[in-house]
């Protein structure tokens, strides 16, 4: 087995294998049950109430998609490990860097097969609530995708040299983060002190910033998403994916697992 | 003994229990409002990137703040507030502004406030005509600040979906900013922009009003002076003239013939063609409700 044969291998494995989890299931039911009680939700409020049904099912596809994403991606690894699959493979003429972006890519096409689920419920309740659904939500939830795969690049990277738990605890410290810093770099910017200021630029440059990802009140408002805008996203979504991976890589290939 | 430890035990944790249980508050979380609501800028921090839901949550508070059995009286900051949260997370909603402007009426500072937030829902609606017009009527109505009223309205002439009426009152509003020469001159910009003659025939009458306006304003002064001099108000226009010496030498002609009469009501002076001033007109209900408001005011600014 030599080049992309193993990896779509593993990649195909990975996926049967994710199917299978009860937990992934759960998770889907509640976004679903979300999505569905967003129709029920926006009825609080007389008027605007498509704004807010999409605001919740949104919000639900990109809660629990990131929750599925950590969940599922932090045992990635450790999973193997622990039922000593992983000897039984890399045994065989597969790389530690084929094995890695095979469980990656097998993640991934989980969680996007999960994202279509989801979608496509929302775009089901937004049809019969008679809210608009366009190119714009169909952007937001490309990005939602683009989000998640660099989520899930980040979880592969935790999950190569850490257990479950602190994997799950700096994915999340990382994906919240990286929600924060275009915010922390504005409230830096708008202060007096130089110092705090270049700190909140050097954050904002130095962690990924997952808020381009997110056009969710642009997609539910009908504002068009500059194409430059989208592009930026996809490239930064490719260079943190590739660098993630990356490390995940060079990491993985160190690691003794005796 | 170890039996009593656990009974001492067991029975310092019933009395916690009990005591929390005695402090939570009898009535459910959200229908205790204390007009606590947190920094936009923190919370959409602390939202990590579901702003949009967040500004949902404050909006529905918003809500039900004005569908509360005691009403929205009294409660202009408390609305504002959460208004501020909800337009600074999701600046693009739409009926919040509005909802600020029909809601925070309490006194001055509340009308303010809802002005604050109305420019923002301009800055956001561009092309919205009714954010304009609900921040132009708090101008002009409660504030009395029709120079701004006027600026305010303006612009949105221009918008799709305007009222009809909306460049006439922009006219008498530029009356009290501008003076009648802006109010003219506006009137005769819409004139030449006209779509049919009938607008234009609706325009010309508002010409029309403004001159006998103007002529009415002559005859204010020479009133005063009248006053000034023989130490009482005249019984009818002619005064002016009849007097010896005359305050004027004869009366300005009504445009269209009219005679100038003191209006009964109002003690004004007026064309018996035309029958009031030109102004904004504010009717007997509206006048009450105006009357209470600056009542507010007054108090809000004693007690600040």
């Amino acid at each position: 087995m030599t080049g992309k044969g193993p990896i779509l291998a593993i990649a195909h494995n990975t996926l049967r294998d994710a199917v299978r989890n009860r937990v992934l299931y759960v998770l889907l039911f509640f976004a679903l049950v979300m999505i569905v009680a967003s129709a029920l939700l926006s009825t609080l409020s007389y008027v605007e109430r498509e704004r807010i049904l999409q605001d919740i099912g949104f919000s639900a596809i990109r809660f629990f998609g990131a929750g599925i994403a950590i969940f599922m991606g932090v045992g990635l690894v450790h999973r193997e490990i622990d039922r000593r699959t992983i000897y039984t493979i890399l045994s065989k003429p597969v790389t530690r860097a084929q094995f890695l972006l095979g469980k990656y890519l097998g993640l991934l096409a989980t969680l996007w097969m999960q994202l279509a689920i989801m979608g496509a419920s929302f775009w089901l309740v937004s049809g019969i609530s008679g809210a608009p659904f366009d190119g714009g939500h169909l952007t937001a939830l490309g990005l939602v995708a683009v989000e998640l795969a660099v989520l899930v690049s980040i979880a592969t990277l935790f999950s190569s040299f850490a257990t479950p738990f602190l994997a799950a605890s700096y994915s999340l410290g990382l994906y919240l983060v990286g929600h924060l810093t275009r915010d922390l770099r504005a409230i830096g910017e708008a202060g007096n002190s130089e110092v705090v200021q270049s700190v909140t630029v050097w954050i904002h440059r130095v962690l990924p910033d997952l808020s381009s990802f997110n056009r969710v009140i642009e997609a539910v408002h009908g504002i068009p998403i500059p194409n430059t805008e989208i592009g930026a996203a996809l490239l930064a979504g490719l260079a943190w994916c590739t660098a993630f991976l990356g490390i995940s890589v060079v990491t993985f290939a160190r690691r003794d697992f005796r | 003994m170890r039996v009593l430890k656990g009974m001492l035990i067991a029975a310092a944790v019933a009395a916690a229990i009990a005591v929390s249980q005695v402090w939570l508050p009898e009535e459910p979380v959200g229908s205790t409002q204390t007009g606590i609501t947190p920094d936009p800028e923190w919370l959409r921090l602390a939202s990590f990137g579901f702003d949009s839901l967040a500004a949902d949550y404050y909006w529905i508070q918003a809500i039900q703040i004005v569908g509360d059995a005691d009403g929205a009286a009294g409660r202009s900051r408390e609305i504002g507030d959460l208004l501020e949260v909800v337009t600074r997370l999701d600046p693009w909603v739409d009926h919040p502004y509005r909802f600020a402007a029909v809601w925070m009426l309490d006194d001055e500072a509340a009308v303010r406030q809802a002005n604050g937030l109305l420019r923002r829902g301009i800055e956001a609606h561009p092309d919205d005509w009714r954010n304009r017009f609900y921040l132009g009527f708090n101008h002009f109505f409660y504030l009395g600040e029709r120079e701004e009223a006027a600026a305010v309205l303006e612009p949105a002439l221009a918008l799709e979906g305007r009222p009809g009426y909306l460049d006439l009152l922009v006219a008498r509003l530029k009356v009290e900013s501008g003076g009648l020469d802006a109010a003219a001159a506006f009137l005769g910009e819409l004139i030449r922009q006209a779509p049919n003659e009938r607008a234009q025939a609706a325009y010309r009458e508002s010409l029309y009003e403004i001159e006998v306006e103007r002529r009415a304003r002559i005859l204010d002064l020479a009133r005063e002076r009248f006053v000034e001099r023989h130490r009482r108000d005249i019984q009818s226009v002619g005064d002016l003239v009849r007097v010896d010496p005359p305050i004027l030498r004869r009366l300005p002609p009504e445009p269209r013939g009219g005679k100038w009469i003191v209006d009964e009501f109002s003690g004004s002076i007026v064309s018996s063609i035309v029958g009031h001033r030109y102004d904004v007109k504010v009717d007997g209900t509206n006048r009450e409700l105006l009357r209470k408001f600056r009542e507010n005011s007054r108090s809000s600014e004693g007690n600040s």
